[in-house]
């Protein structure tokens, strides 16, 4: 054969596999599937959503027992225009970022002490492990107890609910960075302050975040306690006062709040994880 | 196979000088009385079996392990290159490579050290883009960025491919022949060991069992099997030469 035989004889071989691959039916179904799988996680909500809006306009639903979320939204515009909605969701907000705060830098602070000192593990880490066995929620009676029903015990509560996560993930984090590259750092002539500074705290940030975003998880479900109880403002408070008033439409519109709110704080957590853990297979742009 | 000299002309300043050292984990004694006495520029390799205390001698001169008797002299803090990369995962390449340099031209020195080991056009890449031979490059980069006077080679080309590994040889040959450190490498090849040292130690029982200077060719095949037969791996006799 010559050359330009073979030529001509594998051009045509590429040909019918490449027109083989375009009329091959088992590869269509596929392709389609990775959004068709997209699109069909999400009908299955939409459709719930329209059977509700349907059986509510029907009758078959009582106001009274779950409004249609035609009415729910309605509210929502409703309660907007007033400015009631958005001051309470402020108010929520302001709560939850100072108990948040507090109790991250609490908690921040003992994993670092723990985790770098073994006497500081001693002597603390026991007694941490034993307040955390309680499920902070237990707690609230004692709370306000001391600090009665107003800001403080809010904040307070959602900051003992905080301190846990932070505290275990920062502590795990610093012992689970990788014993070759203090090594290293050593080897380079790293002091000490440099060490924590380009490689333990570095190391110690995937599991930190890991903290930060169950931490998110606890702060919510601590604000909707302290404020279903004794609240003169926020979500909590506006779902407590529309019970008295049996007002579905606004208690279901602060459960969808609560609930909206809860997926834009796991959404900073993965944006920071993206942004501070770029360098980091599992997360950043690869994902 | 070619060798790399030393050229005697030059004035010896030793690297590392170690003196009767010994070292001990509990009743077990891993080194007792070694000296040793590295030049600058010197590359000295040093065989032994698993176990043998070389690693061991490696991590002490390093600073890395407390000493329990002798003495080590050098004159400044050694550089070393382990068997692993040991990048930081998250600092790019130039960040890794300056690691510990106390300089206003941190960048700038790094990049001409990750230049001299072909990735000059990659400062501001990150480890995982890299081949496990670029990352050992890298390693050599943060090494001699430093400018050591000592330079301590534990299995630094061990976890690489054949090819990848003839040519980290050439490259720690050029290396050293510009920088001009003391050499200290540890490795299990004694093809190894043949083609980068100008002298080659066995280490057996703790101490320094055999040594060999490579200058001058025509000894090489010789060498081979006397240090394979040092190792223990074939008789000290081979049937043909």
């Amino acid at each position: 054969m010559s050359n330009l035989e073979q030529t001509a004889a594998s051009d045509a071989f590429d040909v019918t596999e490449r027109s083989d691959q375009a009329a091959s039916p088992s590869r269509k179904p596929f392709e389609i599937g990775r959004r068709g799988l997209q699109l069909l996680s999400w009908l299955a909500p939409v459709v719930l959503v329209i059977v509700w809006e349907l059986l509510a306009q029907a009758g078959w639903l009582s106001p009274q027992v779950l409004p249609a979320p035609s009415k729910v939204v309605r509210t929502a515009f409703k309660l907007i225009s007033t400015g009631s909605l958005l001051n309470d969701l402020g108010v929520s907000l302001l709560r939850a970022a100072a108990g948040f705060a507090l109790g991250a830098s609490v908690g921040f602070v003992l994993g670092i002490l723990v985790g770098f000192s073994r006497i500081a593990e001693a002597a603390i880490d026991r007694s941490i492990q034993m307040i955390r066995a309680i499920p902070f929620l237990a707690a609230l009676p004692l709370v306000i107890v001391w600090l009665g029903v107003g800001e403080a015990e809010k904040i307070f509560l959602v900051a003992l609910g905080v301190t846990f996560p932070i505290y275990i993930n920062t502590t795990l984090g610093i012992r689970q960075v990788d014993p070759k590259l203090l090594e290293l750092g050593r080897v380079q002539g790293l002091g000490t302050f440099e060490l924590i500074r380009r490689i333990i705290l570095p190391g110690a940030l995937p599991s930190i975040l890991t903290g930060v975003r169950y931490a998110l998880a606890t702060a919510w479900l601590a604000l909707v306690v302290a404020e279903t109880i004794g609240a003169q403002s926020g979500i909590g408070f506006l779902a407590m006062d529309a019970r008295e008033f049996l007002r579905t439409d606004v208690i279901v519109l602060t459960i969808v709040i609560y609930a909206l709110i809860g997926v834009a704080a796991d959404g900073i957590a993965r944006f920071l994880e993206r942004r501070l853990l770029a360098w980091h297979p599992n997360y950043g742009i690869a994902r | 196979m070619t060798l790399h000299v030393v050229p005697s002309s030059t004035v010896a300043t030793p690297a590392v000088v170690v003196t009767n050292l010994r070292r001990a984990y509990g009743d077990r004694v891993v080194i007792e009385n070694l000296n040793l006495r590295i030049e600058r520029g010197e590359f000295v390799a040093l065989l032994g079996e698993s176990g043998c205390g070389k690693t061991t001698l490696l991590r002490a001169l390093a600073g890395l392990d407390p000493i329990d008797g002798g003495r080590i002299a050098a004159p400044r803090r050694p550089a070393v290159v382990f068997q692993e990369h040991r990048l930081l995962p998250w600092d790019s390449l130039w960040r890794n490579v300056s690691l510990g340099l106390q300089a206003t031209d941190a960048r700038a020195r790094a990049a001409a050290a990750l230049a001299e080991v072909g990735l000059g056009d990659r400062l501001d890449d990150w480890p995982r883009n890299l081949s496990g031979g670029q990352a050992q490059r890298v390693a050599l980069a943060r090494a001699l960025v430093q400018e050591p006077e000592l330079l301590l080679l534990d299995e630094p080309f061990a976890a690489l491919d054949a090819l990848t590994r003839i040519r980290m040889h050439e490259l720690v040959r050029e290396l050293v022949t510009t920088h001009r450190p003391g050499v200290l490498l540890v490795t299990h090849d004694v093809d190894e060991a043949i083609a980068l040292a100008d002298r080659i130690l066995v280490m057996r029982d703790g101490r320094i069992a055999f040594e060999h200077r490579t200058k001058g060719g025509g000894r090489t095949s010789i060498a081979r099997t006397e240090l394979l037969a040092e190792l223990g791996v074939v008789a000290s006799h081979p049937i043909s030469a």
